[in-house]
């Protein structure tokens, strides 16, 4: 049996074959796909085995006197329907909230607002909160849709590559192969990175500027792009508004400026200012070094700015491309498992809202709900009594992970449905095994907008359930919705409720997917947004001035810490750190740290140090290493025994609501 | 041919490269019909090494005959043959109990360089298969042979003027003495290394890699494909003694083409460019074999 599927880790969204011949398998990337062309990195090759681990969660658990208990099915979900029920009748709908997830597939993920929105609350949320929520609200303000505006393919076409904010080898490699190759070929690439990554290795020009100062770096680029007139004067009046704003605020921000805030020379700022606006079309490409900060909307701003100041949008090879970290972090987003959105980006408060009272054929609720970032506060409040995660696990991933704990401890109920045992499943009162991806029937939508069919190569082990079934029976229970009988019910369902995915068929996006939007007049499908108008009509420069992080050194605590994924493993590891490969190669956690530091502290390679933070303390091996420059400490965020997210502090981004996880004041010693 | 199929199916379970979801990948067949002429996406190495297995059980393996493997993967059997044979029960119990019915192609492919390394008529094999329109060439080694009473079997010089016309169309690239001329501080290692992200392909695609890492799974203890690529592969207590990637990287060719020349007399790639058209950087093995490293 060979099955075509979507790899499940990155955004990247490469597919494979797994061909199985009875108990011999083989995993091999898809040559005909658009997104990886039969490439694939170590997870995919590597990454997979997860999948048989003798840890799987394979019944239902209730948690009777402090000790997980195995239970039925009905029992585990009549228990939880119950409760949440009676916690609802007590304190109201906004007493109860979900956390859904990027792993998992659109269809549960669009099941999951149903149900709490039908149920009468917006308290639901996911990782994309920790991840691209700037990304969604700056692009819709600035341009009217927050996505990549073109596609992985189009990449090839860019004669300048400007990444900022993005270890695209390592965390999304086959889009970094791409950057590597065509950089080997002699097209220019500009880097702006805190540490050398590989890519800055390979950089024409590596920026290496200080953490959280990124609307500083780029509007001094742009300060010189306006200077030197190398600005797309059509473009900007053809297509945009609110350019002489824009400008009067970039006049503040002349690189011999801003060298004090960002430690950039201003010959090396005007160098790369020059080969993004003059050696077009420019593709930028961002992740979580722009987002995961206070300003983490008002940067995503800042590189749309840039993008329009240049006339980089809307042309093959140009445009703005956020690395979408999860393998369906777009489509849950899309989906509307966001507190402040409906499915399609429909504000919660917007009369389109009215799209869906008559889908679902019940009254909703039209308040903002609770944020995953404010989840666990208005819980240790008591103004949240019951909290339902899907295939997350906060007590690893949230920022200040101690109040999460204390929060989850002050809940009178807690579920958690996941495929494993996870830190934060231990701590759930009711447990429900949940299939993986490898295991169900569903669709995903990679950073490129491309809606992929997502299918079922193994077995579910014991009584495991596909997500959207066990949503299902307590959407059932809790929520009076009829059910559905498969995933491309649900489906079905979403192309009615978003326009975008209107055209979509489980049989016309096999096998190598769509790009939303999906419609009458793209039935194929979309690869370059913007071509001629923008949702908005035009795109809007939005003035960003810079301000500093929430988090600056001084005497006690002076270093940065910044936070991150690396090559092998994957947010909180329950998968990547239960294949034996990728656990091999990266089995413990560590600090990053320059050997100018180590030398001042005192500090040998794989010694154990402390590294402390204004909130937190933890232990951990020291790696000694020339990727992170003096002053600037990194520590990946995926071992439970000893998380980084202890040192996190819980300082949000006013607009989006995402915690600053990579600019954090430590001190590190032995 | 017909009749080789159904002869060979009475002693063993059939295989084959098969056409699905548009790529060639192997399968069980139950008809030479459904048997692809195609090349297969990948080198079927799971038929005598599994990706992931128990090594503290080994099981009576079904005897399996495998069709339309082409001559570039299986001379990998025959190059790990020299190296594992006999020393590896489960690859051993597996190896002696397959037979390959080998594709030879009649075109050279893209990329490919198996002239250079003796294919595609190979010298050791099961059953060599040449098809010509509707002509079977077939070569049967003495093992096998009894397959073919009533068939005609070829004497092989249709082979060796099919092999003469091949080399033509795939000149061989110069191999001889590559294992002298290779130089270790070649700057090429670390040009490879700055593009390199780790991802193993070249070992999973390469019908010659079998190198495995050995770990414990609960009860079990388990072995899993590995790749040399990886810091974390024949680590020590001090870490890999080849730090770097570039070193990495150079073991990897090395490997291939000095330390298995000098032990086995046979350079351990086959030509069948895999670990090229999978590599998603672009290094290519041909380029250590035609590199000019006179001056470095």
């Amino acid at each position: 049996m060979s099955v075509l599927t979507v790899c499940p880790y990155c955004g990247t969204g490469c597919q494979i074959v797994v061909n199985e011949q009875g108990t011999e398998e083989r995993v091999t990337g898809y040559s005909r796909s658009p997104v990886n062309a039969g490439k694939l990195c170590i997870k995919g090759y590597s990454g997979l085995s997860y999948n048989f681990s003798r840890d799987r969660l394979k019944h239902p658990m209730i948690k009777r006197d402090g000790e997980f208990v195995r239970a039925s099915w009905k029992e585990a979900l009549d228990e939880t329907a119950d409760r949440l029920l009676e916690i609802i009748k007590q304190y109201g709908p906004d007493s109860i909230a979900f956390q859904a997830s990027a792993k998992c597939t659109n269809e549960e993920n669009y099941l999951m607002q149903k149900i709490a929105r039908v149920v009468g609350t917006n308290n639901v949320d996911h990782c994309a909160r920790s991840c691209h929520s700037p990304t969604a609200l700056g692009l819709i303000t600035t341009l009217g849709a927050g996505a990549a505006t073109g596609s992985i393919e189009s990449l090839s076409a860019s004669r300048t590559y400007f990444v900022i904010g993005s270890n695209t080898t390592e965390q999304h490699p086959i889009i970094g192969t791409k950057l590597v190759t065509e950089r080997k070929k002699g097209k220019n690439l500009v880097v702006a990175d805190p540490r050398r990554t590989q890519l800055a290795e390979l950089a024409t020009i590596h920026l290496q500027f200080n953490p959280g100062t990124d609307v500083a770096l780029l509007d001094s680029i742009m300060y010189v792009i306006l200077e030197e007139h190398l600005e797309d004067e059509k473009f900007i009046s053809d297509r945009t508004e609110g350019f002489p704003e824009f400008r009067k605020a970039i006049d503040k921000h002349s690189p011999e400026i801003t060298e004090g805030i960002t430690g950039i020379k201003p010959e090396e700022l005007r160098r790369a200012a020059r080969l993004i606006a003059r050696d077009r079309p420019t593709s930028i490409l961002y992740a979580m070094g722009i987002t995961q900060h206070i300003h983490g909307t008002e940067n995503v701003m800042s590189v749309s700015n840039l993008a329009l100041l240049t006339g980089n949008i809307g042309v093959r090879g140009s445009g703005i491309f956020p690395l979408r970290g999860q393998n369906n972090v777009q489509g849950s987003s899309d989906m509307g498992v966001l507190s402040e959105w409906y499915p399609g980006y429909v504000p919660v408060d917007s009369p389109r809202v009215e799209r869906f009272e008559k889908l679902w054929n019940k009254r909703l609720p039209r308040n903002k709900g609770l944020a995953l970032s404010e989840m666990f506060d208005a819980a240790a409040e008591g103004r949240v009594k019951a909290i339902y995660v899907m295939g997350e696990n906060p007590l690893v991933t949230e920022a200040s992970v101690s109040d999460v704990e204390t929060a989850i401890h002050n809940l009178e109920l807690f579920v958690v449905q996941d495929i494993f045992m996870t830190l934060t499943a231990g701590e759930a009162d009711i447990v429900l095994p949940a299939s993986t991806s490898l295991e169900k029937e569903g669709t995903f939508t990679n950073t490129e907008r491309r809606i992929q069919k997502v299918n079922a190569v193994y077995p579910s082990p014991g009584e495991a359930k596909p997500d959207w079934w066990i949503l299902n029976e307590i959407g059932k229970r809790i929520s009076g919705i009829q059910g559905y009988e498969s995933p491309r019910e649900i489906f079905e369902e979403i192309r009615q409720a978003i326009p975008g995915y209107a055209g979509a068929t489980y049989e016309n996006i096999y096998p190598t997917g769509k790009q939303w939007p999906i419609n009458a007049e793209n039935p194929e499908g979309t690869e370059i947004l913007h071509t001629k108008t923008f949702p908005l009509g035009r795109a809007k420069f939005v003035p960003v001035v810079y301000a500093p992080p929430a988090e600056s050194v001084d005497e006690k605590y002076d270093m940065i810490m910044t936070t991150g994924r690396n090559y092998f493993h994957y947010h909180s590891g329950t998968m990547s750190r239960r294949t034996d490969i990728l656990e091999r190669e990266s089995p413990e956690p560590y600090v990053e740290i320059n050997a100018v530091d180590a030398r001042r502290l005192g500090i040998r390679n794989s010694q154990t140090v402390t590294v402390e933070s204004r909130h937190g303390t933890i232990r951990t091996k020291a790696r000694i290493t020339e990727k992170v420059p003096p002053g600037i400490v990194f520590v990946p965020f995926h071992y439970d025994e000893s998380r980084v997210n202890r040192l996190v502090g819980k300082q949000v981004d006013k607009l989006s609501k995402i915690p600053e996880f990579k600019v954090v004041a430590v001190r590190v010693f032995a | 041919m017909e009749r080789v199929f159904a002869a060979i199916s009475g002693d063993f379970e059939t295989y084959g490269a098969v056409e699905k979801e548009g790529e060639v990948l192997f399968d069980r067949v139950h008809s030479l019909a459904e048997v692809s002429e195609n090349r297969s996406r990948y080198a079927p190495k799971e038929f005598l090494i599994r990706r992931n297995e128990n090594v503290l059980y080994l099981e009576e393996q079904q005897r399996k005959a495998v069709f339309g493997i082409k001559s570039c993967d299986l001379k990998g059997f025959y190059l790990m043959d020299r190296q594992i044979l006999n020393r590896d029960p489960f690859y051993t119990e597996r190896r002696n109990k397959t037979l390959f019915v080998n594709y030879v192609c009649n075109t050279p492919c893209e990329g490919g360089f198996c002239s250079s390394f003796g294919g595609p008529v190979l010298d050791e094999f099961d059953i060599q298969v040449l098809r010509e329109g509707n002509d079977y060439h077939i070569m049967a080694s003495d093992k096998y042979d009894k397959y073919f009473n009533g068939c005609r079997n070829d004497d092989g010089s249709y082979f060796t003027d099919f092999k003469r016309k091949f080399n033509t169309e795939m000149p061989p690239l110069k191999v001889d003495g590559l294992e002298s001329r290779i130089k270790w501080n070649s700057p090429i290692w670390k040009e490879f290394a700055s593009r390199c992200i780790s991802c193993g392909a070249c070992n999973y695609s390469c019908p010659t890699c079998y190198c495995f890492d050995l770990y414990d799974d609960g009860d079990e203890r388990k072995r899993e494909w590995d790749s040399c690529v990886l810091s974390g592969f024949t680590s020590s207590s001090a870490g890999n003694i080849r730090n770097g990637l570039d070193e990495r990287l150079r073991q990897r060719f090395y490997h291939k083409f000095v330390y298995f020349k000098k032990s086995k007399d046979e350079f351990l790639c086959t030509g069948c460019n895999r670990c090229v058209e999978d590599c998603p950087v672009g290094i290519d093995i041909k380029e250590v074999i035609t590199h000019d490293y006179s001056n470095e």
